[in-house]
């Protein structure tokens, strides 16, 4: 759908001129403040920018202030200042600093937030910027470019992705008696495993009902089993679906079968994982900082396929040029020049438990030579999908989890429970396409 | 936003303005001293509390989004959907109310009487009852992500102290503590009574103070013994002491937000999910700032019912 749009988009501007002021092509969105970008360095007069994310905790608040130094030392003429908030903070102060002229100059957002912010104007068009910078679709995980466009503009530039694995402790297979020298990776496998370890008195996972990490399995399983979260123009909620309901079923079956237990606590099954109660978890690639796996034995792979076909959940984090009133032309430019370079310097950032989009740098053979518990992890990203792009969505994203915390506590049935949820959604669709225009 | 927080209610003043009619008396050159000396926290109460006040009002009576550059007025259009049925906010408002009264009918009593008992408790001249006032009041002072993060560890189904030391003797040890209604309202109200009784423990110490020792000698020569004291003589001693913690008890409760976002994410399903938490849901995360302020006024609406109630009540009898 989109990719269709930004195409042409892109041709547009591209017949266009690429010096072109971005506002050439904006509509209501993004008025003024447009940027003339060119793939060489920034060479205007020296700029000070500002750089708002919401890298706080982990490795970040060491990693970024480093690299930031090392750009700001080998360009004269740039200052980057960082910005570090949480995220919610982040999402609480954008829209009046940008309203203000106060806002940041670039700026690092998640994926299900980047529509949002553009649909409110608060965003620069990067088509152009994109274009200058040499970047395309290919440099980067297949429908990651994607994930940061809305209404057909790209408004994110990827930074990173933090796809779902299957992390086992083996302490617990090889005490069950089986083999973790292979890891299950299709439904027979996986369900093999499970009652064998039934068998041993081992419940081997532990099906939450929360964000993390239930919805991330639930949402990898709709994709396994071929379906969506929405229709193609985010208009219709589509979980609900036959796939969803069959993802569900599957996740409430393990709780019925006695592979896992019931009531499991938000974050209990990582726990139990490494407390040698419980043999595997679905969870994110930041789990692999977790220093609490440094005391077993453990390794991590590729969620197994329980559906017809391999997916698996994966978030983003984008870059973004923000629109703000008065916007100075020459700080976007050297905004475009600092993130190229962050791209480009991105190897490091694996240390936080999240993967460098840019194709280039997460191809090296070095990375994985480096951090070996991250390549099941990019082994995925073909298959791997984003999250959904459009104004409002964590909104309707919300029923999911719910849907999925009345299933896992027996409260109401997968079908009922994603019924209701969709129709609520729905709604929520119906509304922000009002909040937001189309 | 959760816990007894003294500041909070704007509507217990009452007993201040009857202090304040005494005032009338003075010289008008005294009141404007007074006012002077009152200025820099009414100017701070004017910024931070009736402003935005007065501003949610506004906002409530449009489809304000912070985004957009004009907001248009819609009139009564928020609350009249809050109260239409099927409407897009209806059912998960007063869902979300429920679960707030339900939480406030639970805890409310508990936190009224195990601190009295406690402050009854303390303030017999007792052994190390400092240590223990402090002890009481301590968990008090964290703030609630540390004590939401410390009890889910506690609480947690699996792998919780509670349910392991449950196991020890013989009970069941995988209870849903905060996975599944009724245990995660217990739960819920168990956690908000340790972590506060020693606010309430603490006023009510001070009230218990103030009641002089002549009544006590005075109802010991008429012979009643030590319970017919505490009800003859503590308890109305207490009660404008009462008035204010009861009052405040449930301001506080109502305003939970916390215990819930933290410890049962709302669950199961939206079952605990408090007023404020949906309120803020709206408002802040979904910027449905005018949907969100009209909530935010019914539940002030019922919130000032309720304490108005409460002082009917209560003053009839202390007076």
């Amino acid at each position: 759908m989109k990719k269709g749009t930004a195409r042409r988009a892109l041709a547009a501007t591209l017949a266009l001129g690429v010096g072109l002021a971005l506002t050439a092509c904006g509509s209501s969105g993004s008025t003024g403040g447009g940027a003339s970008v060119s793939g060489e360095d920034y060479d205007g007069p020296k700029v000070s920018i500002s750089f708002w994310n919401g890298w706080t905790g982990g490795a970040a608040p060491v990693l970024v202030p480093k690299l930031i130094e090392k750009f700001n030392s080998e360009h004269d003429n740039i200052e980057v200042k960082n910005v570090p908030m949480e995220w919610a903070d982040v999402n609480k102060k954008l829209p009046l600093a940008v309203k203000a002229g106060k806002g940041p100059d670039v700026a690092v957002a998640h994926g299900d937030d980047v529509a949002t912010y553009a649909a409110q104007g608060l965003l620069l068009k990067a088509d152009d910027i994109v274009k200058a910078l040499g970047y395309s679709a290919e440099d980067f995980p297949e429908g990651l470019m994607d994930a940061g466009a809305y209404s057909g503009n790209q408004y994110g530039i990827p930074w990173s992705v933090t796809p779902l694995g299957l992390y086992v402790n083996n302490d617990v297979l090889k005490a069950a008696g089986i083999d973790p020298a292979t890891v299950p990776s299709d439904k027979d496998a996986y369900m093999k495993a499970l009652e064998a370890l039934k068998a041993a008195g081992v419940q081997g996972e532990w099906v939450d009902g929360y964000v993390f990490t239930g919805t991330f399995e639930f949402q990898s399983l709709l994709w396994q089993f071929g379906g969506d979260l929405y229709n193609e123009d985010v208009s219709k909620a589509t979980f609900n679906s036959d796939a969803g309901v069959q993802a569900l079923t599957h996740m409430t079956d393990l709780i019925k079968d006695g592979y896992s237990p019931a009531n499991v606590a938000q974050d209990g099954n990582i726990k139990g994982l490494l407390a040698g109660k419980t043999a595997y978890n679905w969870n994110g690639v930041w789990q692999t900082t977790n220093e609490g796996f440094n005391s077993i034995d453990w390794t991590v792979a590729p969620v197994p396929q329980i559906g017809t076909e391999k997916a698996v959940w994966s978030s983003s984090t984008h870059w973004m040029f923000l629109n703000n009133k008065g916007q100075d032309k020459n700080k976007t430019a050297a905004a475009a020049t600092f993130v190229k370079w962050m791209n480009a310097n991105s190897a490091g950032w694996a240390e936080t438990g999240e993967l460098p989009a840019a194709n280039e740098v997460r191809n090296d053979p070095a990375l994985v030579e480096k951090y070996p518990n991250l390549k099941p992890f990019l082994d995925q990203l073909p298959y791997a999908h984003y999250e959904t792009s459009a104004p409002g969505i964590t909104a309707a994203n919300a029923f999911i989890t719910t849907a999925l915390n009345e299933a896992v506590t027996g409260k109401k049935d997968p079908k009922q429970a994603l019924d209701d949820a969709a129709a609520k959604a729905d709604e929520v669709l119906k509304q922000n396409k009002t909040k937001y225009g189309d | 936003m959760a816990g007894p927080n003294p500041a909070a209610p704007a509507v217990a003043v009452p007993p201040a303005r009857r202090r304040s009619r005494v005032g009338k008396s003075g010289a008008p050159r005294r009141t404007g001293t007074a006012y002077l000396f009152l200025a820099p926290f009414l100017i701070l109460f004017g910024i931070f509390v009736i402003a935005p006040a007065i501003f949610g009002l506004v906002i409530s009576v449009t489809d304000w989004s912070p985004y957009k550059a004009e907001q248009a007025f819609i009139g009564l259009q928020n609350y009249i959907d809050l109260f239409t049925p099927g409407s897009i906010t209806f059912g998960d408002f007063w869902q979300s109310m429920g679960a707030t009264g339900i939480f406030t009918l639970l805890s409310v009593p508990v936190m009224l009487v195990v601190p009295l008992l406690l402050a009854v408790l303390l303030n017999n001249k007792i052994k190390g009852g400092t240590a223990f006032r402090a002890i009481f009041f301590a968990p008090y002072v964290l703030g609630v992500a540390v004590i939401g993060v410390v009890w889910r560890y506690v609480l947690d189904t699996q792998s919780g102290i509670l349910n392991y030391l449950l196991g020890l003797v013989g009970l069941p040890s995988d209870l849903p503590w905060t996975v599944d209604v009724p245990w995660a309202w217990v739960s819920l109200v168990g956690v908000t009574v340790w972590w506060t009784l020693g606010f309430n423990a603490v006023i009510l110490l001070a009230g218990l103070k103030g009641i002089s020792a002549d009544l006590y000698e005075a109802a010991s020569l008429d012979g009643a013994g030590a319970i017919r004291k505490f009800f003859s003589v503590t308890l109305p001693g207490l009660r404008p002491v009462m008035l204010f913690v009861t009052t405040t008890t449930i301001l506080a409760s109502a305003n939970m937000f916390g215990q819930s976002f933290i410890l049962t994410k709302g669950g199961p399903g939206n079952a605990t999910r408090t007023v404020i938490m949906y309120i803020s849901d709206q408002g802040l995360a979904q910027s449905n700032m005018g949907a969100a302020s009209a909530m935010s006024y019914i539940l002030f609406a019922v919130l000032a019912i309720i304490s108005v109630i409460n002082f009917r009540l209560q003053r009839e009898r202390a007076e």
